[in-house]
């Protein structure tokens, strides 16, 4: 056995060890296992869910990170990604392929990547996307308590991104005021994609979606919410309904998850 | 329910009871002797290119991709579905009916499960019994990540509630025989004749 080799089983058994202990991976914070409310929900749905414990990254990814990607991984380049997994525009406000540029600058989170890149990254580093419900549960998190809805000062960051356009160059990933997990920016930087954006029906057309919500026509949607001042929730609820896997939009990023 | 519904059910209980064990299962994809590797690679826009394996209702491994080089009629179910499932099969299966002969040799007709819990091999085969799918139907299901992944380069959107039920979108996909999608049909009530046509086109 080389000596690399040796190496890698020591820092892979330090790694599962750390893990084991309930130590956070590099970069990552851990959210608790506890309830989650959603904000729209069937009516024989029960009022929360229950969230099993996660690690989620501080931060989102950023231009550098998906650089080393797209390095190690030339299907993803801008030149070469397939339309199937990213439409026109994936990647494009870096400079070329294998250069972000001055558009995009290294230690800003990563936009303009679908939901098949953002996936397909997360696996290359051994991760996951966070679940509808984790990185709600995560972003529910105030500033100094576990409810955020609590705490004004929480509140008015959240709004306050809403009143503001998007810069043309995005502030560094992770100079936000971290919340009382230590994860930065869940809501006041970019969107961010999740692993099944694609479950959120709202204003689904009952002859287009059905199932559950026989009688969900049009804006009909909203009316099951369990908290109309949400609106922070009610527009990424929206955001995500508008998705489709292969988009790639200009305020919309990513972070990764795994589970204990 | 609405009695039009109520009738529709009644209609697959029965027909489901009359055709039991009366349906050969024959082996998903069996059709390409070359198999998948016999094949050129999947174009840019193909489908198959996130083509997981799957399993068919006899407990076979299978792939999608190896449909390439006919017309394929897909649409994402469960078998426990209530409402919305019966009545998308039935369009499938009315459209088979109307594709003129050559079509219809060459189409397959694909239904692959969101309930990756309860659909197990021995549920489609139920399924494929109850429903009195042929030979040219090919019933599937998957580990939940392809399921999803699949859905996505589908456009179908899904959510399970605490009851296991799914919510989903009500989608007829027709892939061309490089596994291109070259028609979708959205709805229950819409017009099944497009898909019959897509079929045809995408078939020459």
């Amino acid at each position: 056995m080389t000596r690399g080799a040796v190496h890698v089983l020591v820092l892979g058994a330090c790694l599962a060890a750390s893990a084991a202990a309930g130590q956070p991976p590099a970069g990552m914070a851990l959210i608790p296992e506890g309830d989650y409310a959603p904000l729209l929900r069937g009516k024989d749905d029960p009022a929360t869910v229950r969230v099993p414990a996660f690690y989620i990254d501080v931060r989102q990814v950023t231009n550098a990170d998906f650089l080393g990607f797209v390095q190690s991984n030339p299907n993803w380049r801008r030149s070469r990604v397939s339309p199937l997994f990213a439409e026109t525009g994936y990647l494009g406000d870096w400079s070329s392929d294998l250069e972000p540029g001055p558009r995009a600058p290294a230690g800003s989170p990563v936009v303009l990547v679908s939901w098949f890149a953002a996936r397909a990254y997360a696996r290359w580093r051994g991760l996951r996307l966070p679940s509808t419900v984790e990185w709600e549960r995560a972003a529910s998190a105030g500033f100094v308590t576990e409810d955020g809805a609590t705490e004004p000062a929480y509140r008015e960051a959240m709004l306050d991104w809403f009143s503001v356009p998007t810069p043309s160059l995005l502030p560094a990933a992770g100079s936000g005021r971290p919340d009382v997990y230590g994860v930065r920016d869940l809501v006041d930087l970019v969107w961010e994609w999740v692993d099944d954006f694609n479950s959120t029906l709202v204003g689904g057309d009952s002859g287009d979606n059905s199932g559950l919500d026989r009688d969900l026509v049009c804006g009909a949607g909203g009316a099951d919410a369990r908290d109309f001042t949400n609106y922070p929730a009610f527009m990424r609820a929206a955001f995500r309904s508008s998705l489709g896997a292969s988009y790639v939009v200009p305020n919309l990023g990513f972070r990764c998850a795994r589970s204990p | 329910m609405t009695p039009r519904l109520a009738a529709i059910l009644v209609y697959f209980t029965l027909a489901g009871a009359a055709g039991l064990a009366a349906v050969p299962v024959k082996p998903c994809c069996a059709e390409d002797p070359k198999g998948v590797s016999g094949l050129a690679p999947p174009s840019s826009r193909s489908v198959y290119q996130v083509d997981a394996t799957w399993t068919d209702d006899a407990g076979r491994p299978a792939r999608l991709a190896s449909l390439q080089g006919r017309p394929v009629v897909l649409a994402m179910f469960f078998t426990n579905c209530e409402f919305a499932c019966p009545i998308i099969v039935s369009n499938m299966l009315r459209i088979q009916e109307t594709l003129p002969p050559e079509s219809r040799a060459k189409a397959r007709f694909v239904l692959v499960s969101f309930d990756s819990e309860r659909d197990t091999p021995a549920a489609l085969r139920l399924y494929r019994e109850r429903m009195r799918l042929g030979d040219e139907w090919v019933l599937l299901r998957g580990q939940p990540d392809d399921v999803r992944e699949l859905a996505m380069v589908l456009g179908v959107k899904y959510a399970r509630d605490n009851r296991g039920q799914y919510a989903h979108s009500n989608l007829i996909t027709v892939l061309n025989p490089a596994g291109e999608i070259a028609f979708r049909l959205a709805g229950l009530k819409s017009d099944i004749s497009a898909v019959g046509q897509a079929v045809v086109v995408a078939g020459r």
